[in-house]
């Protein structure tokens, strides 16, 4: 924090803020070094996530005796194989359906007025603000054999689909819960694109396709990515939504998890299916970003030569 | 961990303090006030049904069970009318959840005083995660032959039974025979997925030609075979209420379910009868963990709760049937057609082998698990 006395625009800078946040509050302001704002966020970061996820690393290697024996059950079963990569599966599917849904949604509200704007907006927020449970028992309710779903697709002649308790329920449930999670960086980054550039590229000739898929689409990307990854990311962990949807046949991890710990009182084996999806979760996401830096250097050789 | 976040929190500014706390509360649980040296039950051989009025002055103490409306009429039945008499304050909590008792044993941090559990898990666990029952302050004498044991005794009973959907069969499927017979009887049928216990197993085995008097040892192997014949057909449930929700929904056309949750859904109009043919009666159970805080007081209220009055109340208030032999609950129509302890239904019923469950529980349930998933 220390301002070198030689720069002047900086200093000023510095006399401007404090000098403004001392008139304002009247008072001397508070000398707190940044680092102890963060000392509470920390505090709790180190208690719930760092400490328990220590134990587990150290329980999967530890329980119940010393020894690798819980990776090598992790491995020797087919079964257990079967539970991550439905998992994994699962939690790309919500992904990607997400984006499917939210992708126009958000373009739709970037380009309407400021109040169908905002009721768009609350469109989205309100499954949000609505309990887990409620959702999900609803979901229950229609979508069950003879649930008002299958009732309107009778009526077309179709059916009755099994809808739930498989993972049809499980990705309607999660899609639901996690389209919000999409919705929002999508639209955040598509409302900073400057939408002028589009018509400066149909002013040059570009049809409104060319104009969307070459100006548009790369500017909100990034939304793309940070919205992808956090319903996926979330998707991976989820627990109420595949046990009241899903079924026992058809388990995602979690809930594998929680019948080996809670069940079996297997801890090792439930912390050895926690640290492996960790694993895998990281080792995908290690793989994203070297391909979006590959990418990135792609397009920017591309550019270099234009 | 709490006690370093307890040595920080003193020199750090106030928001570490309040973060501190909260994760010492997260991780404490309530760990009642330190046990009372001495309880005074008072002389004379134990009584069921009855505790030594103020005995318990100023104890606290935490009832565990499952929750739901059958945790409802245990408070009502017997612990709340025990703390009363006793003076002892009793909190009820839940759900009851192996991994917690094994987590509060082993962290020597043991807040539940009672638990009402799985008998199979708890046959494995005597000496282990539950403590040997002190028999001088629990009287037994009127529980039903063979259902106490050294580490528990007996909650209630009730059977895993299979039922129909009487609107969707007019020859009614009676058997394990039938239940197994998708050709006759076309339809999907509901049976427990995350769990394993007595019931579908023994059934398979029956179905598969095996006498009921041969059943134990049980060949999993065999009745995962038989299983396997109309796995297209099942559907898996994995708590009561989604069981009950299945009959009352009419999702399942015939299902292996617990009879007070096939109690609730004939109550609630689910067009359901019970085939007794299939009943195997199984049990929960009352049992103390290792290193509970004050055993004395646990006997006394697993002794207070197996009284003839409190188990007549407990099975008029959940349909579950009384383990006392004198009870004679006063139910309706319905409750009738699932009181394991009728005459009628008593001789049809096969009582479930606790001590082979309890040896076998474990290794069942990672076979089951592995044929579901």
């Amino acid at each position: 924090m220390s301002v070198s006395l030689k720069d002047p625009v900086r200093q000023a800078g510095q006399a401007r803020r404090t000098g403004g946040a001392a008139a304002a509050s009247g008072r001397r302001p508070l000398r707190l070094s940044p680092v102890l704002l963060l000392l509470p966020a920390l505090a709790l970061m180190a208690g719930v996530f760092a400490y328990p996820l220590a134990e587990a690393m150290w329980r999967s290697v530890a329980y119940p005796a010393p020894g690798p024996q819980n990776y090598q059950w992790f491995a020797a079963d087919a079964g257990n194989w079967a539970v991550l990569g439905r998992t994994l599966w699962v939690a790309l599917l919500s992904a990607a359906i997400c984006l499917v849904l939210a992708y126009p949604y958000a373009y739709f509200m970037v380009i309407s007025g400021p109040k169908l704007r905002a009721a768009l907006m609350v469109i989205v927020l309100i499954p949000f603000w609505t309990s887990l449970m409620i959702r999900s028992f609803a979901w229950i309710i229609l979508l069950q054999d003879n649930g008002l779903v299958n009732g309107l697709l009778a009526v077309l002649g179709l059916g009755p689909f099994e809808l739930i308790r498989n993972t049809t329920g499980v990705l309607v449930g999660m899609v639901q819960v996690l389209l919000p999670f999409m919705v929002l960086p999508l639209y955040a980054s598509m409302n900073n694109v400057d939408l002028r550039l589009m018509q400066a590229s149909s002013s040059l000739g570009a049809r409104p396709f060319v104009s969307f898929t070459r100006i548009f689409m790369p500017l909100a990307m990034p939304g793309v990515v940070s919205g992808s990854l956090l319903v996926f990311i979330q998707a991976l962990g989820f627990y109420i939504t595949p046990a009241l949807l899903g079924s026992p046949a058809e388990m995602m991890i979690s809930q594998y998890i929680y019948m080996q710990v809670n069940g079996q009182l297997q801890w090792g084996r439930g912390s050895v299916l926690g640290v492996i999806l960790l694993v895998a979760t990281l080792a995908l996401l290690g793989l994203l970003a070297l391909l979006m830096k590959k990418s990135k250097r792609a397009a920017g050789d591309e550019g270099g030569l234009l | 961990m709490s006690a370093s976040t307890r040595r920080r929190a003193k020199v750090l500014p106030v928001g570490i303090a309040a973060t501190a706390a909260l994760l010492l509360s997260a991780c404490g649980g309530g760990a009642g006030g330190a046990a009372p040296a001495e309880v005074d039950l008072g002389s004379g051989p134990a009584q069921a049904g009855t505790v030594k009025a103020g005995a318990l002055e100023g104890v606290n103490m935490t009832f565990a069970s499952y929750g739901g409306i059958y945790q409802d009429g245990q408070m009502a039945a017997a612990i709340t009318p025990f703390a009363e008499e006793s003076g002892a304050r009793v909190l009820s909590d839940g759900p009851m959840e192996y991994a917690k008792i094994q987590a509060q044993v082993e962290s020597n941090n043991v807040t539940w005083d009672v638990v009402d559990t799985d008998s199979n898990w708890a046959a494995g666990q005597c000496g282990k995660l539950l403590q040997k029952l002190d028999y001088s302050i629990i009287d037994k004498s009127n529980i039903p032959e063979g259902l106490a044991s050294d580490c528990y005794v007996p909650a209630m009973q009730y059977a895993t039974v299979m039922v129909y959907n009487t609107e969707k069969y007019s020859d009614a499927p009676t058997t394990w025979k039938d239940f197994f017979d998708t050709k006759k009887y076309p339809g999907k049928r509901a049976i427990q997925g995350n769990d394993a216990g007595a019931g579908i197993f023994e059934g398979a085995l029956i179905a598969d030609g095996v006498a009921p008097e041969d059943l134990y040892p049980l060949d999993i192997d065999r009745a995962l075979a038989k299983l396997d014949t109309i796995k297209d057909s099942l559907v898996y449930w994995s708590t009561g209420a989604q069981a009950q929700q299945m009959l009352e929904a009419k999702e399942a056309d015939m299902a292996v379910v617990w009879s007070g949750r096939a109690f609730g859904a004939v109550e609630n109009g689910a067009p359901f009868e019970p085939a007794w043919d299939t009943g195997v009666v199984v049990m929960d159970v009352l049992a103390v963990p290792t290193n509970a805080k004050n055993p004395k007081a646990s006997m006394a209220l697993i002794n207070y709760y197996l009284g003839k009055e409190q188990q007549e109340k407990l099975t008029e208030e959940t349909s579950y049937s009384p383990v006392h032999l004198e009870a004679k609950p006063e139910v309706n129509e319905n409750g009738r057609k699932f009181l394991i302890t009728e005459p009628e239904i008593a001789e049809k019923v096969i009582v479930s082998d606790f001590a082979w469950w309890g040896e076998n529980y474990a290794d069942v349930l990672e076979k089951y698990t592995a044929w579901v998933s």
